[in-house]
């Protein structure tokens, strides 16, 4: 590798180190910002889509891929904070900045509820407690749908419409959260996360609290889903309680999944490619020239393609989209010299 | 007397469906979360098959049955075998990604549209009198092969020289191997026996029923039914499929329909809280995952 | 005729750490042959390459060969090593606890072409007979390794590799179990390869005997050879009766004779 060495502990831990990364950082940065301004339409609302999702997807990266802690109950959170944004606006017309916070308390005393069976259980047997859970949100969302007669959803008055207003808020949102995580990884909590999903028994011979760290993830990561979920239901307008199916929850973890997991990184790229997936295989029937003869089943070809690229991922790619990125990267940084592992 | 038919008839659903769970489960550790869809392909089969041999009805149940096993091995020959080194979550996920997969395929294949195999087999689902209670011909009939099924299931297991190793792969793997049993051949045959039975369920469900998409989502609520009664006892799937019936079928009756959803994932939630390792299963296998 | 033949075997696990170094042992057809060494020596990794069951720690046969018949057996899936005679007595996991003692016998494959009456398994262990509808789980400790050996020779084995025996039961059991295990290979031909920490016993019953120690051979010869070596004698047989003092030990200064 190169002569760089760390000296002092600020280094490591620093989130951008070399002045190559930073300039590469800042380049970043600028398309960042600047591109709302050279995207059309659909490419703005998908980045809005992305920006959106990766809320959601770095929480529950932070859950499942660092602390270890398996969670299908996702989609369940999302619609927590979705439907007390709703609820707060339809029964007592609260702004915006009453409903995020209340989401977010909202999430993460259900995280609470959410985190209690880890407690006890590991593994299988956490998650399916984690599905259950998500099906008793779901009903109670159904219930209240219906006994106060809005069994098409509810309808929530966003303070903002423009896409590119929106571009910035998600961006803002985004980053928060990209921020927040990377900080609390390379915290105290972060570490316990890391140490119980390694190995339980060792973190508590360290002298690091399970039962807290385990607790600590499922607050903080069901939190900013259930804020996501606030956003989502002002973004879309729209709460209603079919938007989050177990096949949503499936989507995000598929986003971790195919992403990489243990890597914040792996947790946008997944995101992109989850959220991106469904337009190209639009695109690719419309290049075959078979999109209008599916074109009534075009979410069956969706579901079709999804569950494929999803298994293709398992099997052959299990370090996901990061791994080959990681891969990339050190074939071109060890380029010319080509490193092959002891015999 | 109703409500005890409508039970044991919806006892006889989870229970075929549960089974499957378990032998997979039993086997090889792995939480099949595509059973719901391979149930509906079984019952695709059928109406296949029934359109197929028209006229010969029970050639085509032969035929679909047959069906629904091939399946099941082939499922482990082309995805699952692939998944044996990996951690439990992924092979789990591969079930979760499969299910999605068939779910669109069978869209794809069939149309959206309800289907009535029965009526393409030629038959009538007559209503019979029980004591004073309904019950449809082919929901007897269900409640029959439910007990046969078992009854064959726990035969097998206890009496025959694969089920014996069946078991035996079960519990230790690794020396099962050491002992010339060949792995990959006793998943197969869990596969499908597995996909044969919850294919079996499916054929019934739709025959009494009709086909359509909804038929997936009894295929996840047999789920809990398995684990509440032990995800490696079959007992165990008879006796959390008759509760998470009970359960259900009463709490609808008395006090509200819009519960049939969410009641399994109640009584599976609590029984978590309590005894994780459900009625009749064994301890250690909590810690095995 | 030398069944098996260890060349400078070397085990590594995950490519980095060396478990076996530079082993090279022969187990001649129908003898009973001693590895014997301490915890961590490499014995049960050496089995472990004999019999195909070595990528589960993700270990590798990094270099030497494993000679099985004449064949090269080293790094084949462990059913192709199973099928051609060698067969493993794990030290855990030995019996499947679920199943009766009967069943036990019943779930083996045995190899193919060959054919292995169960019942000269109740032969061997009388004791077993009586069990026959137990549990294994409910078996003592000495009446699951008499099933551990005797689900092995249900496999009708050319080659038993024995991990262990000893673990956990008391000093008169295993004496029986390796007077059995003589009259067994007396009665079948069978080549037996005894991994063991208790240099005692092994002795008394082995043709051959090779001592491990951190991944490599130290030393090896004929029983009365082994037990008369003084290194041997203070390491693994207890000392020669004279009293020691704590103020005497100066041995660990004293260099090692193995390679002598």
């Amino acid at each position: 590798m190169s002569g760089y060495f760390r000296v002092r502990y600020m280094q490591d831990v620093a989130l951008l180190d070399t002045r190559t990364q930073k300039a590469w950082f800042a380049v970043f940065l600028v398309f960042l910002l600047a591109y709302p301004f050279l995207a059309n339409a659909l490419w703005l609302d998908l980045a809005n889509q992305v920006l959106l999702a990766s809320v959601g997807a770095v929480a529950l990266m932070l859950l499942t891929g660092y602390a270890g802690q398996i969670s299908l109950g996702h989609a369940g959170l999302l619609a927590a904070g979705a439907f007390t944004a709703g609820i707060l606006f339809k029964e007592f017309g609260a702004p915006f900045w009453v409903t995020l916070p209340a989401s977010a308390a909202v999430g993460a005393l259900l995280g609470l509820a959410f985190g209690l069976p880890s407690l006890r259980l590991r593994g299988l047997y956490l998650a399916v407690s984690t599905l259950a859970l998500h099906f008793i949100v779901i009903h109670a969302g159904a219930e209240y749908e219906t006994r106060r007669g809005y069994s098409t959803g509810i309808v929530i008055e966003s303070p903002i419409y423009d896409a590119r207003h929106w571009y910035f808020a998600l961006l803002a949102a985004a980053a928060a959260t990209v921020l927040f995580s990377l900080n609390l990884l390379r915290s105290r909590t972060g570490r316990a996360w890391r140490a119980i999903h390694g190995r339980e028994a060792v973190a508590e011979a360290l002298g690091i609290s399970v039962p807290r760290a385990k607790l600590t993830a499922f607050v903080v990561s069901s939190a900013i889903t259930a804020m996501a979920g606030c956003l989502f239901a002002y973004f879309r307008g729209f709460v209603s309680v079919e938007a989050f199916s177990l096949y949503l929850t499936i989507q995000y973890v598929a986003m971790i999944i195919i992403g990489g997991m243990g890597s914040i990184l792996g947790a946008i790229l997944g995101t992109v490619f989850v959220v991106l997936f469904p337009y190209t295989i639009d695109a690719a029937m419309d290049g075959l020239g078979l999109a209008g003869r599916f074109s009534s089943v075009i979410f069956a070809v969706n579901y079709a393609a999804f569950g494929l690229a999803m298994i293709l991922f398992l099997v052959f790619e299990p370090q996901g989209l990061v791994g080959i990125w990681r891969r990339a990267r050190n074939w071109f940084l060890l380029w010319p010299f080509k490193q092959r592992p002891a015999r | 007397m109703q409500l005890a038919v409508n039970i044991l008839v919806l006892a006889s659903i989870y229970a075929l469906i549960a089974c499957g769970y378990v032998l997979i489960y039993r086997v090889s550790r792995v939480l099949s979360l595509a059973h719901g869809e391979l149930m509906m392909l079984g019952a695709y089969g059928l109406y296949a098959t029934a359109s197929l041999f028209s006229g010969h009805p029970w050639i085509a149940i032969g035929a679909a049955v047959g069906l629904a096993a091939a399946v099941g091995v082939a499922v482990y020959l082309a995805l699952m075998w692939r998944m044996t080194g990996e951690s439990v979550l992924a092979a789990v996920l591969a079930t979760i990604a499969l299910g999605i997969l068939l779910r669109g395929a069978m869209i794809l294949a069939f149309g959206t549209q309800t289907q009535h195999p029965l009526r393409d087999l030629g038959w009538q689902n007559a209503s019979l009198d029980l004591g004073g209670a309904r019950i449809s011909a082919v929901a007897l009939t269900l409640v029959i092969s439910t007990v046969v099924v078992y009854g064959a299931l726990a035969l097998f297991l206890r009496a025959s020289r694969w089920g014996i190793r069946m078991r035996a792969a079960g519990q230790h793997p690794l020396l099962a191997a050491q002992r010339g049993i060949g792995l990959h051949g006793i998943y197969a045959l869990a596969w499908g026996l597995a996909t044969l039975t919850g294919g079996l369920a499916g054929m019934l469900i739709a025959a009494d029923a009709g086909l359509e998409s909804t038929l997936v989502i009894i295929g996840l609520k047999a789920f809990p039914a398995a684990l509440v009664g032990g995800l490696d006892s079959l007992v165990g799937a008879l006796a959390g499929s008759l509760i998470i019936a009970a359960a259900e079928v009463l709490l609808i009756h008395y006090v509200d329909p819009l519960l049939s959803e969410v009641v399994p994932f109640v009584v599976l939630l609590v029984m978590l809280v309590i005894r994780p390792w459900g009625l009749f299963g064994t301890r250690e296998e909590l810690d095995r995952v | 005729m030398t069944l098996l033949r260890l060349e400078k075997l070397e085990v590594a696990y995950h490519r980095v750490i060396t478990a076996v170094q530079g082993v090279s042992l022969e187990v001649a057809k129908g003898s009973i042959v001693a590895l014997l060494g301490t915890n961590g020596a490499g014995k049960t990794t050496t089995l472990r390459a004999i019999s195909g069951f070595i990528g589960l720690d993700d270990a590798r046969v990094s270099e030497g060969a494993v000679i099985y018949a004449g064949e090269r057996i080293e790094n084949l899936p462990p059913h192709r090593v199973t099928a051609r005679g060698v067969v493993l007595v794990p030290e855990r996991n030995k019996v499947f606890e679920n199943l009766s003692v009967e069943e036990n016998l019943q779930a083996v494959v045995p190899r193919r072409g060959t054919r292995f009456d169960r019942e000269r398994v109740y032969q061997f262990f009388p004791a077993l007979a009586r069990l026959r509808r137990r549990e294994a789980g409910y078996l003592s400790g000495g009446e699951r390794q008499m099933l551990a050996i005797g689900s092995a020779l249900a496999c009708a084995p050319e080659l038993l590799l024995v991990d262990e025996l000893s673990q956990g039961l008391a000093p008169l059991l295993v004496e029986d179990l390796m007077r059995r295990l003589q009259a067994i290979r007396a009665e079948t031909g069978i080549t037996v390869l005894l991994v063991e920490q208790n240099a005692g016993v092994a002795l008394e019953v082995a043709d051959y005997g090779y001592v491990m120690e951190n991944g490599r051979i130290v030393l090896d010869g004929t029983p009365e050879r082994l037990r008369s070596h003084q290194d041997i004698q203070e390491f693994y047989l207890g000392g020669t009766g004279a009293r020691r003092s704590y103020r005497d030990v100066k041995q660990y200064r004293r260099s090692r004779r193995w390679y002598g």
